[in-house]
């Protein structure tokens, strides 16, 4: 498939400066200059609300935990590792689901069922996030705080991870909540990738005398491994973005510290909870700093899957 | 063909009148949008701030839609951010329990801060097999949020309450994390009566809690206090009945173990006759003399600009809130204004243009 | 492929244990795949659950009551969803489907690659950067609106329209523009006769999937329409309550009354959304047959 329709022979030069044609390249150019326009505006804005805490505190916003409307300090760092954490969690649960997942739709599910189940899949994505909160907060939340967390602090509570009291707000109620967000995104960016290699290594591996697993394992999940991460890599970015359901059900309180019980508090969650009631004009420009720092981050994600995608359809194209 | 290509074309025309609407100035309705200011429609006034007065301004909302055919848009973000809101003339009154730092002041240009309602500030807890009522002071409270109490069966909570069997489970303070007024209130009131407290805290609307977690707003500190065992918090007086919370008692300055109640607000109000120079009226921590006085009772203020272009609708909402809106207090547990509160409002109120 | 089947299989306790982890992986990817189903059912299960009873006649067309009463609904909710919804549709749809039309006619190819680019970068900016992002633009000195609402949904909508659009424009068949030329149509005339309306399904599918999406988009409402009158509003140029808030805000509360309400919000904003979500991919694949069959 070209990616531009493929009539590209020469006209003649009466019809290419038709008014008509000159007229609708230019209103679909205008619109395709909006997006590279509304981009630019978009990091300007942000930064330009952000500057007063960018000259105050400088890069050592990044590193300072302080948070406080009295004194006029800030610093993000307990949110930069909240976002951290939340996310790495988030993507250790969810990029295994998702891989295998894809494998089950692409191979292993029936025919008759691989459209109902990816369906059911991806409708899990359009759970709105306010609604996951919600029921993050009001059932997953205390079902954690009363069953899962006394389990795991009793049992293993050794490990930092699971120490700290339960309690029905905290890291581990919202990297689940990631979770389910990640899963269906990047399960169905690697079900079209596991589609997409080609039938004839598949078939080779399977008759060299291959189970199912090792082709896929040897075979599929090497030959579309830079699509698996570049499909992680946008899972990471929509997990860093989350504000509303993150908010909902991590506590808000920012802290450092490993145990995944607890209040903590991420970028996007800090800046839904307090933009709009900061004390001071510092606060409210730390927090643009904040979404800075966040739209940074999320640009870097995307702009790096979208390069990786870039080269692996060129490597793809020549063999199309 | 002919039909896909007239509705082609009769969904980019719409769009683009669309685009053409909101880029230009107004699109069929009958608002002007001045260059400066929110946009004037006589019919809407619209306000953000504390969320302790919320209850009783959206019992206000209806009444004065139906008398005076205003509708009253009330967005309850907290103390700060109505502060925020009307600084930047985002809204057209802020309300704030907390009165205007000098700083805020001058940002806000020429804002009146305007009593228009008595409440409190409680104290509330949630302990499994601890009753309602409990005996608590000021230093106790205090140290309880600087993390020097850490178990609800600490001697100096026992020697309060004698009768009571209390158990060990650990203080978890509950603050608010957004710039609220009863944050101001509370840290205040601590201030006051326990040096260290101010010293490593301060009285502020957003206060550098050191323990303890933080929720948005009464409604997320009140949900916060009910599903954490060992919780105590600060919530405004409204939320007790309603959400069915505990309160504790708070020894005032005449040793007096007050119930937060219309009557011990009302004698606090009374203990303070002087208004400072920017209108505000502290209450908190009354002095001994006030016997009855509960000692976290507040004014909240409407904050409003000395020049508005919806001077004429203000000045009416302001009358009617402080006149014959105060009839819905008592069941929230805000009792009615002072009269000399009441004339002195309406002084402030005739100035605004 | 089994050794009992083919004499020649040699079978050794290696080529056992590689069977054996073989079965085990796929039963592990079938109870992944059997998780997330599983995971959905119950997030489904308790918002119906838990959101049925609230759900009544006054529930659609009262507003809001007073704080701590009970009774009323979330009339002027559902009446600002649609409106703003709407208004971000009418805007998102047209330059969705230009930027579509321009990336597939007029853009010489590495263009077109940088806007596909933008287009997925703007895809990923975190929602409430953008509800910044107009909160400074439209929202500070004029105060809050749908309109400012509107267009920070838009910006969510656009790209997946534009790509939705682009997707479905290659799909039609180059024979049908060849014709048009043939006949000495002007590309714009080809465009808009035959190519859009051939994609016209995909489009319509394009934009339900997208007003799904927006529907449900809380972040962009926060610092654009959030403090709302608890009655229904109209005038565009004033905050407007929606289903999405209106959710947000009570799920938080302590009060029972207001959970209940969060819950019936979220039962029919989800139906609503994956009613939409169901009708769009059956079109989608109504459409992608249509358009096979055509070349």
């Amino acid at each position: 498939m070209s990616t531009r329709a493929e009539t590209d022979f020469a006209l003649p030069k009466r019809a290419r400066l038709h008014f008509g044609d000159l007229a609708l390249r230019g209103i679909t150019g205008a619109a395709a200059l909006t997006v590279l326009i509304v981009l630019i505006w978009i990091a300007y804005k942000v930064t330009q609300q952000a500057w007063d805490a960018i000259s105050t505190f400088g890069l050592g916003f990044l590193t300072s935990s302080q948070w406080n409307a009295v004194t006029n300090q800030f610093g993000a760092r307990d949110l930069i590792w909240g976002t951290a954490v939340t996310s790495f969690f988030a993507l250790l649960f969810a990029v295994p689901i998702s891989i295998a997942i894809g494998l089950f739709l692409s191979e292993l599910a029936p025919r008759r069922l691989r459209g109902p189940v990816g369906a059911l899949v991806e409708l899990l994505a359009a759970i709105p996030s306010v609604v996951l909160g919600l029921w993050g907060i009001l059932v997953m939340g205390p079902f954690l705080e009363q069953h899962v967390e006394p389990f795991l602090n009793d049992h293993f509570g050794w490990i930092p991870l699971f120490s700290g009291t339960p309690s029905n707000v905290g890291l581990l109620p919202a990297c689940l909540v990631l979770t389910i967000m990640i899963v269906p995104i990047v399960s169905s960016i690697c079900r079209e990738l596991f589609d997409s290699v080609p039938s004839d290594l598949k078939a080779g591996s399977l008759a060299l005398g291959s189970t199912r697993w090792e082709m896929m394992r040897s075979v599929a999940i090497p030959q579309v491994s830079g699509g698996i991460v570049a499909a992680v890599i946008l899972g990471l970015a929509r997990a860093m973005g989350e504000a509303i359901a993150v908010s909902q059900t991590i506590g808000g309180t920012a802290r450092t510290g490993w145990s995944l019980f607890g209040s903590a508090d991420t970028l996007a969650s800090r800046i839904a909870n307090q933009y709009q009631g900061a004390a001071t004009a510092l606060q409210t420009s730390s927090i643009a700093y904040l979404a800075t720092i966040l739209l940074v981050l999320s640009l870097a994600a995307n702009l790096t899957a979208a390069l990786i995608v870039r080269r692996i359809r060129r490597r793809m194209g020549a063999t199309r | 063909m002919q039909r896909f290509r007239r509705s082609a074309l009769l969904v980019f025309a719409a769009g683009t009148v669309v685009l053409a609407a909101a880029c230009g100035s107004g699109g069929g309705t009958t608002t002007v949008t001045k260059s400066s200011g929110t946009p004037t429609s006589s019919k809407v006034l619209t306000g953000a701030g504390s969320t302790l007065v919320y209850p009783l301004v959206s019992q206000w909302e209806p009444d004065y839609a139906t008398k005076a055919g205003v509708t009253i848009t009330y967005g309850a973000i907290g103390s700060g951010g109505g502060i925020d809101q009307i600084t930047a003339r985002a809204v057209d009154f802020g309300a704030s329990d907390a009165p205007l730092s000098a700083d805020q002041a001058t940002a806000c240009k020429g804002c009146l801060q305007i009593p228009w309602a008595l409440g409190a500030t409680v104290v509330t807890y949630n302990v499994k097999g601890v009753p309602n009522n409990l005996h608590l002071t000021g230093p106790v409270v205090a140290d309880m949020f600087l993390g020097n109490i850490t178990s609800w069966d600490d001697p100096k909570i026992k020697a309060l309450n004698p009768g009571v069997s209390l158990p060990s489970t650990k203080v978890t303070p509950i603050y608010r994390s957004d710039g609220s007024g009863d944050s101001f209130v509370f840290s205040s009131y601590l201030s006051a009566v326990s040096p260290e407290f101010k010293s490593k805290i301060g009285a502020s609307t957003q206060p550098p809690f050191s323990t303890g977690t933080g929720a948005a707003k009464n409604s997320g500190v009140a949900a916060s206090v009910q599903s954490t065992d060992g919780a105590i918090g600060y919530v405004a007086i409204s939320y007790i009945a309603a959400d069915g919370l505990n309160q504790a008692l708070i020894q005032n300055a005449a040793g007096k173990y007050v119930t937060p109640s219309v009557d011990s607000i009302k004698a606090a109000a009374d203990a303070v006759n002087t208004a400072r120079a920017d209108g505000s009226i502290p209450l908190v921590n009354p002095p001994a003399s006030a016997a009855t006085a509960y000692p976290l009772s507040t004014y909240t203020y409407a904050i409003v600009p000395k020049t508005s272009s919806k001077a004429s609708e203000l000045k009416a909402f302001l009358t009617y809130a402080i006149t014959d809106g105060q009839q819905f207090g008592p069941d929230l547990g805000f009792p009615p204004l002072p009269s000399a509160v009441v004339s002195s409002d309406k002084t402030e109120i005739a100035s605004i243009s | 492929m089994s050794a009992e089947a083919n004499p020649l299989a040699v079978v050794t306790k290696r080529s056992r244990r590689r069977k054996r982890v073989g079965i085990l992986m796929e039963a592990l990817a079938t109870a992944a795949a059997i998780l997330a189903i599983v995971v959905l059912a119950i997030v489904v299960i308790s918002v119906a659950r838990k959101g049925l009873p609230a759900i009544n006649a006054d529930f659609f067309t009262k507003n809001p009551a007073p704080v701590f009463q009970t009774g009323g609904g979330i009339k002027n909710a559902i009446v600002g969803t649609l409106i703003m919804t709407g208004m971000a549709t009418l805007i998102s749809v047209p330059v969705g489907v230009l930027i579509a039309i321009f990336n597939t006619e007029f853009a010489p190819p590495p263009v077109a690659e940088g806007i596909r680019i933008a287009l997925n970068v703007l895809a990923g900016v975190p929602t409430i950067v953008i509800g910044i992002f107009i909160f400074g633009v439209l929202v500070v000195g004029h105060g809050q609106s749908a309109i400012a609402a509107s267009l920070g949904l838009s910006i969510v909508m656009v790209p997946l329209i534009a790509r939705a659009t682009e997707e479905v424009l290659l799909l039609v068949p180059s024979t049908l523009r060849e014709g048009g030329m043939a006949l000495g149509a002007t590309r714009a005339r080809t465009v808009i006769t035959v190519i859009l309306p051939t994609a016209v399904g995909g489009i319509v599918t394009a934009t339900i999937v997208a007003v799904a999406r927006g529907a449900g988009e809380t972040a962009p409402l926060l610092f654009t329409s959030s403090i709302f009158a608890n009655s229904v509003v109209t005038d565009v140029h004033q905050a407007m309550a929606s289903i999405p808030l209106t959710i947000f805000v009570d799920s938080e509360s302590p009060s029972v009354a207001d959970q209940q309400t969060a819950w019936a919000a979220a039962l029919v904003l989800m139906a609503g959304v994956l009613i939409m979500g169901i009708i769009g991919r059956a079109l989608s694949l109504r459409t992608r047959r249509q358009i096979e069959r055509a070349r």
